[in-house]
């Protein structure tokens, strides 16, 4: 994966029917690059998609891939190779002619067309597939050809378009890892469209954050996590814990008066959060800093973590995911240690001028 | 079993009214009460089949018109019917009322008018003619056949193609007509059906000039040659036949269903 720009988006905006779907969008993907657009559905991160393999042209903006402008030129001279959510396979074809379907349109002879289409399906294990017919395919295996498919032809950027929401979760695991390797194997840049931003965590080294059409944030799945731009990043990745406090450079203030240290420098009125799972609970005041005395108010088990809702003495609620061999009852009280490094914090603002985080899962 | 039963006799009730006329295209006089003609002859099918005979000149002629206007409404209705059946635009509903109104409407109605609209063309007479005025019924099968195919065609498809490197005309040509295949073959069995059996347009339009079978039958009907007119009548079923064993081949490949909406 090298750091220059391979694909450049620049102030794409689309519009349908005078309402908005994209606005102004700048990204950059990096060659070999996988990058997940993720958003809830309706962000705009398929019509996105869609300009990107030109089936929808911009209203406004700059497409360029590999030092070309995409401005104009037709899907099939993009060099981009587009996977759907249901695969979409080619019925009146074989498996086999199905994969080396983009071969015979490059004109290449038959006897090298079947050699790279057998060795594709090979790559995605299924070989001894090439004859079958694609309605004899399972779901799993479906995508799978419509990836060889694609990859076969040797795009410059592979487009994902929700290519595991049709499949139930155990596959989705497998196919997951079998695409993270066809992509360390072949080396192509990849762009995933997804609502799920767990699937978006375990595919891409970054993730884009689209909300209404806009562009909320893009980096690492650890940054996202870690130290999100708002209060609606955080809470599409899943932040539970916020509130209000003042900063003094290290110093955050609580309403109640508690005091916290953060490795995260912010002044003035700030919106504090901080990740469920990062919240240790001490049954004694083992250290002084960062330590809130709470109350445990409920707690929920839920296999692999204990959720805990935490009360402090000030009423600030705090969800707490300890691990399940931690027990606790209702009603007992305990300290809450919140890490330094752990407490991010940005600059309050209005709540209500934000869009309203929408579900994670949509259709 | 029961199937086999059911399926025997379905073949049976569709296919014993044509049993007589079978017997009476063999017969020398089929009179009652006798169960089955007395005297045999071949000289009604000597007489359709012999070369130059006007039932063959018939034949042809119906074939040619039938093909041709199948053709025609296979060429307006395919973008017609893709129009209909994916894209959303207002007065869709009025179109498609229009689209009907050539079968709702009796031909009776409009037919003074069209004649004299092709007299003043000069293609009252003709075969041209005759073509052009069978598109008035075929037409509306045909769009609407294709409407609903194309209502259910996933165009993910074509994006697919597109994004695999193929033009829109090898899109065309590789994957939405195979896709449809199924829907054009029941709109042009349809069509090609329509125009073969048509009489009343030819009759009117033909002026005399085009003979298809129909006309061919009706005149040997008026001659009062039961026979004749009974093998004339089953040579006028063949092309049908024919075609019917040909569809339902098509349509019985699973692979081919792919595209075939609610037809």
């Amino acid at each position: 994966m090298s750091n220059r720009a391979y694909c450049t988006i620049q102030g794409l905006t689309k519009r349908f029917r005078g309402l908005p779907a994209v606005c102004d969008l700048w990204l950059e993907i990096y060659q070999g690059e996988r990058l997940a657009l993720l958003g809830p559905s309706g962000c705009g991160k398929s019509t996105t998609l869609q300009m990107l393999a030109g089936l929808v042209t911009p209203d406004s903006g700059q497409i360029r891939l590999d030092g070309r402008s995409l401005n104009g030129v037709p899907p099939e001279r993009r060099a981009m190779a587009l996977v759907l959510q249901r695969g979409l396979l080619f019925p009146h074809l074989s498996v086999g002619e199905n994969v080396a379907f983009g071969l015979k349109l490059r004109g290449i002879n038959r006897a090298e067309r079947e050699a790279q289409a057998m060795a594709m399906l090979a790559q995605v294990q299924l070989t001894g597939f090439e004859n079958r017919r694609p309605g004899e395919l399972s779901g799993g295996q479906a995508q799978r050809v419509a990836l060889a498919r694609s990859l076969v032809i040797r795009p410059k950027l592979l487009l994902l378009d929700e290519p595991l929401s049709a499949l139930d979760a155990t596959l989705r695991g497998d196919m997951q890892d079998l695409i993270l390797r066809l992509q360390e194997d072949t080396g192509v840049t990849l762009l995933i469209v997804t609502h799920d931003q767990q699937e978006a965590v375990v595919m891409s080294h970054r993730i884009a954050l689209m909300f209404d059409g806009y562009l909320r944030q893009i980096d690492t799945p650890e940054a996202l996590y870690q130290r999100p731009n708002d209060a609606t990043v955080a809470r599409f990745f899943g932040g539970v814990n916020f509130f209000e406090a003042v900063g003094d450079r290290h110093r955050l203030r609580l309403p109640g008066g508690d005091m916290l240290t953060t490795d995260h420098p912010q002044q003035g009125p700030v919106q504090v959060t901080i990740r469920p799972e990062r919240i240790h609970l001490l049954a004694e005041q083992l250290c002084g800093t960062n330590l809130l005395p709470v109350t445990i108010t409920q707690t929920r088990f839920t296999g692999t973590h204990r959720h805990l809702t935490l009360s402090t003495v000030a009423g600030l609620e705090l969800q707490a995911w300890v691990p399940p061999g931690q027990t606790f009852a209702v009603g007992q009280s305990a300290f809450a240690h919140l890490p330094p490094d752990a407490i991010w914090s940005f600059p309050s603002v209005d709540e209500l001028s934000l869009p309203e985080p929408v579900s994670i899962r949509g259709g | 079993m029961t199937r086999k039963v059911a399926l025997i006799l379905i073949i049976a009730v569709l296919f014993l009214p044509f049993l007589p006329l079978v017997v009476w295209s063999v017969a020398k006089g089929w009179y009652f009460p006798q169960l089955v003609p007395q005297q045999w002859t071949g000289a009604h099918w000597a007489a359709v089949v012999a070369p130059g005979s006007r039932v063959l000149q018939g034949f042809w002629q119906s074939l040619v018109v039938a093909g041709l206007s199948t053709a025609l409404a296979l060429a307006v209705g395919l973008p017609a019917g893709r129009a209909l059946g994916l894209m959303e635009f207002p007065g869709k509903g009025a179109i498609k009322l229009v689209l009907l109104l050539p079968i709702i409407v009796s031909p009776l109605a409009t037919l003074m008018g069209i004649q004299f609209v092709l007299i003043r063309l000069g293609l009252n007479g003709t075969l041209a003619g005759v073509v052009l005025v069978h598109l008035l019924p075929t037409i509306p099968y045909m769009t609407l056949v294709l409407s609903s195919v194309y209502a259910n065609f996933d165009t993910g498809y074509e994006a697919q193609a597109r994004s695999l490197g193929a033009s829109p005309i090898q899109v065309l040509w590789r994957v939405t007509l195979p896709l449809v295949a199924p829907g054009i073959v029941v709109g042009a069995l349809f069509a090609f059906l329509i125009s073969w059996n048509e009489f009343l347009l030819t009759f009117f339009v033909g002026g005399g000039q085009v003979l298809t079978l129909p006309m061919i039958l009706f005149t040997a009907l008026q001659g009062g040659n039961t026979g004749l007119t009974a093998a004339i009548a089953v040579t006028s079923v063949i092309p049908a036949l024919i075609f019917l064993l040909f569809s339902s081949r098509a349509l019985h490949d699973d692979a081919a269903m792919g595209g075939l909406g609610d037809v």
